[in-house]
């Protein structure tokens, strides 16, 4: 998965300048960065949710030119390749757990009900969230429920799993059980792409640090030479802004 | 005054279960279906050719809910036959007035209706289409699988109250010449010169109506989980 030379803008404000970047499969990329430097647009852009003026989206044998967009076949195929998870969970109110998780393989992957209810089944247990199969989102606390949402994400079998933000709005004992399962998925070799604002999960998770300020990408690279003895200034900053906070 | 009742109440019923409550059902069936049609239209980002329907669709909205119902039963019934077209109908448009009922009590449904429902369908958090576009769902199936649902719930009050706002509304239809329950009580008052007894039993009768409405909207609200949360739509 790669973006070439990707350039987005709202109104006059450009939020992402001619960015390359790549996402290596069955490695964790984690977007870091403060506050409105683009990372969530990047993030945003993988799955199509938004569309960058310009430049190139490279998604296994598919080239996606912005400048054009995505039409409706590029559009399904990424979908279903990248699954998202957002910052505010967004499960569907109306279906219980076990709606929200079969509902992408049954519409879109059209697959039969009875092995998508087994294959939800499976992804619950790994998540440990198998006694909730029958409550309904609001029912959920904030960790199980962006729990939940990333077992919708895996029961689609995405090639990449997009995380948004995933524990910013949780406190801090339920976002340790989130990080778990986010740290089991990397050990067990699925690609992930997470824009986060937690230094020591970046620092545990990532095979692949990019640091984003004002759309740039200001570093690109391994997690270890980011973390410690960074020369740069403006990383540093942002670095000790994060341990302030 | 209860042989006069036991005498008026008959009459007035079977014209209810005879014009009222099709005339009621019919129309807001139909007003249903327009409402939604005009709402997913005026929702619509598509531009070009569909600006010019979502103009119309406007428009259609401003009409009917700027004049009154009884002006425009009116312009349906006693106006229309002399709109004379050439070719379609050269002898104007004469409708029966239960279709004239109908197709009025519908439009005006419509317009309202679909200001709720395109009110409902806004309500629905974004994150709800992103939540459904990021799993591979195409805009129809969000529409129907995760947006409408949530916006029903959202919906089925101001909707019921349409609803029972019709039932009342189709009195007028006796300025058309359908004999429905308030036409009635007008003909048996004019037969009896109990006005005042006649009315108030015809306005009883509605009043039962509309409680048994508001009964089936309290069932149909808990049904839908309308007040506390989401639950229940699994399929």
């Amino acid at each position: 998965m790669e973006l070439e030379r990707v350039s987005k803008s709202y109104g006059n404000h450009l939020v992402l300048k001619n960015i390359n970047l790549d996402f290596p499969r069955g490695k964790v990329t984690v977007l870091v960065g403060p506050s409105g430097s683009g990372k969530s647009t990047i993030l945003r852009s993988l799955n199509l949710l938004e569309t960058p003026e310009s430049g190139k989206y490279l998604f296994d044998d598919l080239i996606i030119d912005f400048t054009k967009g995505p039409n409706k076949k590029e559009l399904a195929y990424v979908r279903q390749k990248t699954g998202m998870v957002f910052q505010s969970y967004n499960l569907f109110p109306h279906f219980s757990v076990l709606g929200n998780i079969i509902e992408g393989p049954t519409q879109v992957l059209k697959l039969d009900k009875k092995t998508a209810i087994e294959n939800a089944k499976k992804i619950l247990k790994k998540i440990g969230l198998e006694s909730k199969i029958n409550n309904y989102p609001e029912e959920l606390s904030g960790g199980q429920a962006q729990r939940v949402a990333i077992a919708r994400s895996l029961a689609m079998n995405p090639e990449y799993i997009l995380l948004d933000e995933p524990t910013s709005a949780l406190d801090p004992e339920l976002e340790l059980e989130v990080l778990q399962i986010l740290l089991q998925l990397a050990r067990d070799g699925q690609s992930m792409v997470i824009v986060t604002h937690n230094m020591s999960f970046a620092q545990q998770v990532a095979d692949k640090i990019v640091f984003v300020e004002d759309g740039d990408i200001i570093y690109d690279g391994e997690p270890e030479p980011f973390f410690k003895n960074n020369k740069n200034l403006r990383i540093t900053k942002f670095l000790s802004s994060m341990v302030l906070k | 005054m209860w042989e006069i009742i036991s005498k008026a109440l008959p009459q007035i019923l079977e014209a209810g279960f005879k014009y009222t409550v099709p005339l009621t059902l019919i129309s807001f069936f139909f007003g249903i279906i327009l409402a939604l049609f005009t709402a997913l239209i005026r929702l619509t980002k598509k531009n070009g050719f569909f600006l010019i329907i979502k103009l119309f669709f406007r428009f259609y909205v401003w009409l009917f809910r700027s004049t009154p119902l009884l002006v425009q039963l009116f312009i349906v019934y006693f106006g229309l036959p002399y709109l004379k077209i050439k070719g379609i109908a050269p002898d104007g448009i004469k409708l029966d007035a239960f279709i004239a009922g109908v197709i009025t009590f519908s439009l005006n449904t419509g317009a309202y209706a679909s200001e709720t429902i395109r009110a409902a369908i806004s309500s629905v958090p974004r994150g709800q289409w992103e939540a459904a576009f990021s799993i591979g769902m195409t805009r129809k199936q969000t529409l129907k699988r995760i947006i409408l649902p949530q916006a029903l719930r959202v919906s089925v009050p101001p909707l019921a109250n349409s609803f029972i706002s019709l039932v009342k509304d189709t009195s007028l239809a006796a300025s058309i010449t359908i004999v429905e329950m308030f036409e009635v009580s007008q003909q048996i008052a004019a037969e009896n010169y109990q006005p005042l007894l006649m009315y108030s039993l015809v306005a009883a009768v509605y009043a039962v109506f509309c409680t048994i409405l508001s009964w089936g909207q309290g069932k149909l609200e808990s049904r839908l989980g309308v007040k506390s949360n989401m639950k229940g739509s699994d399929n």
